[in-house]
């Protein structure tokens, strides 16, 4: 099939949990009712009808379910998700299909149901293999559960799982954290996640702050430099800050957002980019259910569309293709950065090499020190 | 009825007291008792009318209040209220304001007794000659012992105090008696109306319409609009626009102040720095022949540097002195520049309430976020070449191979505190270098004791770690005693091998090392990591005596994805852009004012 449409992601907000783990500050509601989430279906059927009349020129390859806990809804529903899904976007049928779970709310017969409407990707949130970590992250699931619902996925036949990963949590060692890798690598997914804390306000854990057990920045670096060796070492190539996968596993739909390719975001909070303008939905539910389905937007203009690039490349390990800036932008990216990116060359955080400038091993760790200095964006907030 | 007839009915008093002992607090009962102002349009303590004071409870600038009594035996009394500042940093304030009295009120709280202030005060009152009239209060509190500080007042301060009222200024207890003792016995005043006028200034403030209103006591002669006054420290002259007294609720002109009199003249005086407290005013065409005693030029003891947190508001911050200048004599400033602040000025206070406080009034009147240094006193240092400097900025300091000889500034401290904090009491004041001169025990719960200490050791929180060993109870007074001979060295700080000047300062060489290790760990604590390491050396003529290491950062990255929302991160980024431009660079080293200002107050010696 000739393939000159453009290509979209798919990201779909499913904002239910069992309980709210205590550094989470996604859109994310526990103790919903039945009745809530299913009419909360109801208005993202409505929302995909009305969404994909701007795309109808737009070849779908990627599909995330994120949220929240996607795994909450009934096979129903995502059945009728789907159904609503393929009827108004152009799903191509090697599409990448994610499905964000939680070890506690899925069997072997949901992940059956999963792959028969076509889900070809897990993203497991597992954190930790510790129980004593997973407690106090406030998480519902513990170790085991994790361990049967991965062996359950297996079962029902998924080829390209993904486990998501935490450090610097409370009461973590660099032993404990290199025993979840050890354990997780035994596994094999084909995608680990790892993601240092950060104490976002409104969270319990900024309100105990003062109190958290934490490893603390400098043994935070030195979990995140041996886990980068080690994951390597077992096969688990970085290509983003936080991601690591065996070879051609990369996330698809996540590539999108670091290559600044477009997508839709659907349901909730969820955000979208389509012909250079941001737009999100409203992070209140009812009055997403009340069809409210963009409550802001932003044009973007030309310099902060290429320092949204450069901000987004360079989180990836192999940053930024100067080829693809110029064709993209039709400017000379050394013109534009290479001055300002000088000292951080001179400090061996950045290097600029194959055509391509990416944050070296140490740069990484200090990315947003270097990119606010760099990077000037017209829009303020 | 001429002038000096008048006189017979005039009582000029003041109120002396310890802070907080109720001084305020009488003189509002006095304002309502004598119906000059009625209950209801009372708004608490009308004699403090700047906010600042209010809040800190203190009163700042004297301010006097014409009071008409009616005494029980028919007669009216004309009674002139002129409130003294309660803080050791004016004491010369308050010296003009008791000379333009006959009489003080000694308010003693009869929970507390005499205090280090009780006494100061009183001692200036006994000095300027004045009746000083005890008066005890509080006697509501069940703490009260009236008859015990009756005795403590006669035997301690040596005046008669039995007898005297026993009040509640809080309940309005036996305000009548205070009122009648002040008719009673505060003589009234004299002087001569025909003789060539001399009136004392013991205040001033300026008005954006009257220009400066200088507040009077008419010791001779007679003023009256159209006269051309003579200001005799400056020989400035002016013609009278008004006079009058100064009413509760405002100025009320008049056609002429007589001897025994005060009151107020205005005569377009456009700076209260030509005003000064203190100076004698007389008549251009028949000048005194002498002006009045003890008139004093207001001396800065303690300086400070002050920045503007944002360099592009030094105008905003120029202007800003400027206008306080108009009504505080005693604030001095000249521009300065510093390597590592940039551009601001090195003023000169009074002490350190009279530099909190106009630090507080530049950040709340005039919206200004400021960094000051560490102050510092005037040193006086002999050169090898024979030249005398004075230095008020540690940065001016000699280098040691220049210096013949250093001086330091020392004073005469009294505390009273509570027997049992003697001994940490003690403690601080020999750590600070202090000098033991006696002690008296002020009644067996009580003790005095005297102390000389160099000043530099008070102004760096001698005064809250006093309170902090003594539970509060200690009181701490001092003055100025003379400059000695001292081993002076100057302690600098480097970042990143590159010296910050603003850190810089002066300390005896004994207290040199430990100063130092507390400011780099201080400075390693507020300093944010930056990309490299940065390495901070304390030094004494480039020899460095103290070091610590901010470690380079280790983590600022944006971990997560958040699903697509890519603004999140661009305000991240743009966030920590305009936490930056705030930042100071000191050197290749960026300090945020709020970490420069945590260094420099140092408050950790508890």
């Amino acid at each position: 099939m000739m393939k000159n449409k453009k290509s979209l992601g798919i990201y779909l907000h499913i904002p239910f949990c069992i309980q709210k783990c205590a550094y989470c500050d996604f859109c994310s509601f526990p103790n919903t009712s039945a009745e809530l989430r299913e009419k909360y279906v109801d208005a993202l059927c409505r929302d995909i009808e009305e969404r994909a009349r701007l795309c109808r020129d737009r070849i779908c390859d990627t599909v995330y379910f994120g949220g929240g806990t996607p795994t909450l809804l009934t096979v129903l529903q995502f059945e009728r998700i789907f159904s609503a899904l393929r009827e108004n976007f152009d799903i191509s049928p090697d599409a990448e299909i994610t499905v964000e779970c939680n070890p506690k709310t899925a069997d072997l017969g949901y992940f059956c149901d999963l792959r028969r409407l076509g889900v070809n990707r897990l993203s497991i949130g597992m954190q930790s293999a510790h129980d004593r970590e997973l407690e106090a992250l406030g998480r519902v699931h513990r170790s085991e559960d994790f361990f049967r619902a991965f062996a359950d996925a297996r079962r029902a036949g998924f080829d390209n799982i993904s486990v998501d990963l935490m450090f610097g949590i409370p009461y973590q060692t660099e032993k404990s954290f290199k025993k979840t890798l050890e354990i997780v690598t035994e596994l094999e997914p084909e995608h680990i996640s790892a993601y240092g804390l950060i104490i976002e306000e409104g969270t319990p854990f900024f309100a105990n702050r003062e109190k958290l057990v934490l490893p603390g920045e400098d043994r935070e670096y030195t979990m995140y430099t041996e886990a980068v060796g080690f994951l390597a070492h077992r096969g688990y190539k970085r290509y983003e800050i936080s991601n690591f996968s065996k070879p051609e596993r990369e996330s698809r739909h996540n590539l999108k957002y670091w290559q600044r390719d477009e997508y839709v975001g659907l349901g909730v909070s969820a955000h979208s980019f389509l012909c250079e303008k941001r737009s999100f939905a409203p992070a209140d539910i009812n009055a997403y259910m009340r069809g409210q389905f963009e409550k802001g937007c932003e044009e973007i203009s030309e310099n902060d569309a290429m320092s949204e690039y450069v901000m987004l490349a360079m989180r990836t390990v192999r940053g930024v293709d100067l080829n693809v800036f110029y064709d993209r932008f039709g400017k000379d990216f050394d013109e534009m950065f290479a001055d300002k990116l000088k000292p951080y060359r001179d400090g061996e955080f950045v290097v600029r090499k194959d055509g391509s400038c990416a944050f070296t091993d140490s740069g990484f760790y200090v990315s947003n020190e270097i990119l606010s200095e760099i990077l000037d964006f017209d829009q303020t907030y | 009825m001429n002038g000096n007839e008048k006189q017979k009915n005039i009582r000029n008093f003041s109120i002396i007291a310890h802070i907080d002992h109720g001084k305020s607090t009488l003189a509002d009962r006095l304002l309502e008792a004598t119906e000059t102002v009625a209950k209801r349009d009372m708004e608490e303590q009308v004699l403090d009318n700047m906010d600042l004071e209010r809040e800190r409870g203190i009163t700042i600038k004297a301010r006097a209040v014409r009071l008409q009594y009616k005494a029980p035996n028919g007669e009216d009394y004309i009674l002139n209220l002129i409130d003294t500042p309660g803080h050791v940093d004016f004491n010369y304030e308050v010296s003009r304001s008791l000379n333009a009295c006959e009489g003080a009120l000694l308010v003693v709280d009869a929970t507390q007794g005499i205090e280090a202030q009780t006494l100061a005060n009183a001692y200036l009152a006994v000095d300027a000659g004045l009746e000083v009239l005890p008066v005890v209060n509080k006697i509501d509190l069940p703490s009260a012992d009236p008859d015990r500080v009756r005795n403590e007042i006669e035997d301690v301060i040596g005046i008669p105090a039995e007898g005297c009222p026993a009040i509640s200024a809080k309940t309005g207890l036996n305000i009548e008696k205070v009122l009648e003792t002040v008719v009673r016995d505060v003589p009234p005043p004299t002087g001569d109306a025909n003789a060539p006028l001399k009136a004392l200034i013991f205040d001033s403030y300026y008005d954006s319409y009257l220009g400066v209103v200088v507040y009077v006591r008419l010791m001779d002669g007679t003023v009256r609009s159209g006269d051309r006054i003579r200001l005799m420290s400056n020989g400035k002259e002016f013609d009278v626009v008004d006079v009058g007294h100064m009413e509760p609720f405002g100025l009320q002109k008049c056609d002429e102040l007589c001897a025994g009199e005060v009151g107020y003249i205005t005569a377009s005086i456009k700076s209260v720095g030509d005003t000064r407290v203190g100076d004698t005013v007389t008549l251009a065409s028949e000048p005194a022949k002498e002006s009045l005693p003890g008139f004093k030029e207001a001396k800065p003891m303690v300086y400070a540097g002050i920045y503007p947190a944002d360099g592009a508001r030094y105008g905003d911050l120029r202007d800003a002195l400027e206008k306080l200048l108009l009504n505080d004599a005693a604030l001095v400033f000249e521009p300065e520049t510093s390597i590592a602040l940039g551009f601001g000025f090195r003023c000169g206070f009074l002490g350190l309430l009279h530099m909190e406080i106009i630090e507080e009034r530049l950040e709340r009147e005039f919206n200004l976020d400021l960094i000051t240094t560490a102050p510092s006193v005037i040193y006086e240092v002999e050169k090898r070449n024979g030249e005398i400097v004075r230095i008020d900025n540690p940065s001016n300091f000699p280098s040691p191979d220049e210096i013949e000889a250093a001086n330091e500034p020392i004073v005469k401290a009294s505390i009273i505190t509570p027997t049992e904090f003697i001994g940490g009491l003690m403690d601080l004041c020999q750590d600070r270098r202090g000098i033991s001169v006696d002690m008296k025990y002020l009644d067996d719960t009580r003790v005095e004791l005297h102390y000389e200490l160099p000043l530099n050791e008070i102004i760096y929180d001698f005064f809250d770690v006093l309170k902090s060993r003594s539970r509060g109870y200690a009181s701490l007074d001092y003055e100025m005693l003379e400059y000695r001979k001292s081993k002076l060295v100057k302690l600098d700080f480097l970042l990143n091998g590159d010296q910050v000047d603003a850190l810089s300062f002066i300390v005896h060489e004994e207290k040199a090392y430990g100063r130092a290790r507390r400011i780099a760990e201080k400075l390693k604590d507020n300093i944010p990591r930056q990309l490299f390491e940065i390495p901070i050396q304390a030094a004494i003529g480039g020899k460095v005596i103290a070091r610590e290491t901010v470690k380079a950062m280790r983590k600022d990255v944006l971990a997560k994805c958040y699903g697509g929302d890519i603004t999140r991160k661009k305000k991240l980024l743009e966030k920590q852009k305009e936490g930056k431009k705030k930042m100071r660079q000191l050197g290749s080293v960026q300090v945020s004012p709020e970490a420069f200002m945590a260094v420099l107050r140092l408050d950790d010696d508890k």
